[in-house]
């Protein structure tokens, strides 16, 4: 009897550089040929396939892990030595963790839960997927969102420009109506020009020394651009300003923003210097309504939030334990089916074969009639004697008993031979549990 | 009777504080805290119609009366605000308000002012003591959105992103949410003054006599007309908001000093008796 059990093949940022991750990695069609191809392989009866820039990883249900580390090595063979593999309730941990985002490079980051779940509808859409990875990602995404609601690993901002996001939606809550400013065309500033877009800020403006790389930068950033000269009257009309120039001394002073703010009216503004050195003078930020920040207190944010995170993660993984355990109980609960079958299918193989023994010797004195009389009473027998246990064994897999199946197997002797897979570890069943039992047993 | 309803009305909103602080961000715990919240204004309203069968309408008349229906237009004025302006945190600040207001009374019943039938019967004087209820409560709340403001406006500047700082709402919509409160309870103010000059006329038999509370009360009416105008001339952030709490200190300063000195005003005292004839 076969033993088909879960198996994962993978690389990772951890494990692989970028150049063999590009090379392994599919989207779309080209992924779901190669699902279909997996799952046409030899014992594959199901496969399911993340890919995304930072991990590709195979998940197959089969008797070992050849398919899916023929995946990887026909698709480059450098990928061999970056190869990680796990089995049974190691690669299930393993889903957990990717889907709950605790083996992600950000740690916490949200949209690993999403591309599992999209590699997992198109594992579905082919269908390589089936019944039991059905059940893995299901809970794998039940896990995820316990993950994400019962601790804090989402939280608080881990980039710059996010930091720089969180701040300003604080004092305007939202940018409707304002107008973000750009100094300066270094690559921080541009970035958090467009992170601050979801607040729905109406004009972004850019000036830069150099009109010709700021018109660059404008168009980048759907900005308009603003000579140089006007930076005062610019302060006047913007309300978050993101300051990062290769200048080595200040380029917005404190008698600057005394006379923007006059003219302004006092309304709010916010200041963002990412620029080292410093770029505007941190004085600006005592005046009032003047809300200031520079590259050391964003990073302080970013790294106080990551520190929070890895408290977190530490709660996280007790999590996907739990539900790693949960899940293999499952499963081995679900084992008590196959139990059944074997217990059933052995009862009809002896009737079977007491009913022709009666026959060969006392069969020539009967009438067809009662031939099949004969062969009834056996089948009788077998279904009344089996009654009782059936029962107890269907109730013992809805209830998640796994000793029931167990005392059964060793009752009737079901360990000795043609038994699929007892210790329901190595059995995944594809589709309803009992098809599939019968289906092996039928092999 | 009245009084075990009410303290059960402010154990709900103390559940429904608990709710509103510990997860301000949460959708589900803002929502389960609002539900406390009209249910503690649910039984706080049933506890006034016990008061108002128990003494018929006169306990209105006593500091005591006067803060309990403060309390009460505090909470179905965020009851109404929450509706319009999600920001479940500034029912972190709304509720242990109204708290507040009731919580010297919730010891003991107080004595009740003898008023005459015939000043009771005086339309005018019912709504004066609703609209003068629903000013306050309009202020109290301002306070407290204010606080919130002063409290924010420290964790943004100094840097500090702590707790408070992914708790409260954005600076903007609290100094917006400040402002507005301001202006509608100046308005609703302004009527209740105007009512309290009607009722005045009618029973004091001059609608301005000098009185401390009506000098109190034109003092804060002044201060808050004054808040409504500095807006206009471009007065928010941090200032604005001290100003607001300074507001409400006023009102509770005044509302509490003039019932501390018997005697000293003859506002919710016996309304039979002219101004001029002196105490009680």
């Amino acid at each position: 009897m076969s033993r088909s059990r879960l198996f994962l093949v993978g690389l990772s940022h951890k494990s692989a550089p970028i150049d063999v991750r590009e090379r392994v990695a599919l989207t779309g069609d080209a992924l779901k040929d190669a699902l279909a191809q997996l799952k046409g392989m030899d014992g594959v009866t199901e496969a399911f396939v993340v890919s995304t820039c930072n991990r590709v990883e195979v998940f197959i249900q089969a008797e070992g892990e050849a398919a899916a580390r023929h995946f990887f090595t026909s698709r480059a063979e450098q990928a061999e030595e970056h190869l990680y593999a796990k089995q049974g309730p190691e690669a299930v941990r393993h889903l957990f963790r990717v889907a709950s985002s605790l083996d992600s490079m950000v740690v916490g980051e949200q949209q690993i839960l999403g591309q599992v779940k999209e590699a997992y509808g198109l594992a579905s859409a082919a269908q390589a997927a089936g019944g039991f990875m059905s059940r893995l990602c299901n809970r794998a995404f039940a896990t995820a969102k316990r993950v994400r609601t019962e601790t804090g690993i989402g939280r608080g901002a881990t980039s710059m420009s996010q930091v720089a996001v969180d701040l300003v939606e604080k004092i305007f809550g939202d940018l409707a109506g304002r107008a973000i400013l750009l100094v300066g065309a270094g690559k921080m500033g541009a970035l958090s020009a467009k992170a601050l877009r979801v607040l729905g800020a109406d004009t972004i403006l850019v000036t830069n020394r150099s009109e010709e790389r700021g018109r660059q930068l404008a168009s980048q950033v759907e900005g308009t651009f603003r000579p140089w000269g006007e930076l005062s009257q610019l302060l006047v009309e913007a309300d978050v300003v993101i300051v990062s120039t290769g200048a080595p001394s200040f380029v917005i002073t404190a008698d600057m923003m005394r006379t923007a703010m006059k003219a302004r009216r006092h309304r709010n503004i916010c200041l963002i210097d990412l620029a080292v050195p410093r770029n505007v003078d941190p004085t600006c930020a005592d005046l009032g309504d003047v809300y200031g920040y520079d590259v050391d207190d964003m990073e302080k944010v970013v790294s106080a939030n990551h520190e929070a995170r890895r408290g977190e993660a530490v709660r996280a993984e007790a999590i996907v334990e739990s539900e790693v355990v949960a899940f293999t109980q499952e499963r081995e609960a679900r084992a008590a089916l196959p139990v059944l079958a074997t217990l059933r299918q052995r009862a009809e193989k002896i009737a079977r074969a007491e009913a022709e023994r009666t026959l060969a010797s006392v069969g020539g004195k009967l009438d067809q009639k009662g031939r099949r009389s004969v062969e009834a009473m056996a089948q009788a027998i077998v279904n009344k004697l089996l009654h009782g246990p059936t029962a107890r064994l269907k109730e013992a897999a809805a209830s998640g008993d796994t000793a029931l199946p167990g005392a059964a197997a060793a009752l009737f002797g079901l360990d000795e031979q043609d038994q699929p897979a007892r210790s329901g570890r190595g059995r995944e069943g594809n589709g309803a549990a009992r098809a599939a039992a019968s289906s092996e047993n039928a092999q | 009777m009245s009084l075990t309803v009410l303290r059960l009305a402010a154990v709900l909103y103390v559940a429904a504080y608990l709710t509103y602080f510990a997860r301000p961000r949460h959708v589900l715990a803002a929502r389960i805290g609002a539900w406390f919240l009209a249910a503690a204004f649910a039984v706080h309203t049933a506890s006034m119609g016990l008061g108002c069968k128990e003494v018929g309408g006169l306990e209105f008349f006593s500091l005591r009366g006067g803060f309990v229906l403060t309390g009460w237009t505090v909470a179905v004025a965020y009851l109404v605000v929450q509706r319009f302006y999600h920001l479940p945190a500034v029912g972190a600040f709304v509720t242990p308000l109204v708290l507040l207001i009731l919580a010297p009374f919730l010891v003991g019943e107080g004595h009740q002012a003898e008023v005459a039938k015939a000043t009771l019967q005086n339309p005018a004087l019912t709504f004066h003591i609703f609209t003068a209820a629903a000013g306050v409560a309009m202020f109290a709340i301002a306070f407290g959105v204010a606080l919130m403001y002063v409290l924010q406006e420290r964790e943004v500047k100094g840097k500090r992103f702590g707790v408070l700082f992914s708790r409260l709402p954005p600076l903007q919509s609290l100094d917006t949410l400040t402002q507005r409160l301001v202006r509608l309870g100046f308005v609703i103010f302004t009527v209740a003054l105007l009512l309290g000059a009607f009722t005045a006329k009618a029973v004091w038999k001059s609608a301005w006599s000098w009185d401390p509370q009506q000098i109190t009360s034109l003092v804060i009416w002044l201060f808050y007309g004054g808040l409504v105008q500095l807006r206009h001339a471009g007065w928010h952030g941090r200032r604005y908001a001290l100003l607001t709490m300074v507001g409400f200190a006023l009102v509770i300063v005044t509302r509490v000093g003039l019932h501390a000195i018997p005697g000293l005003t003859i506002h919710t005292g016996s309304y039979s008796v002219g101004p001029q004839e002196g105490t009680q």
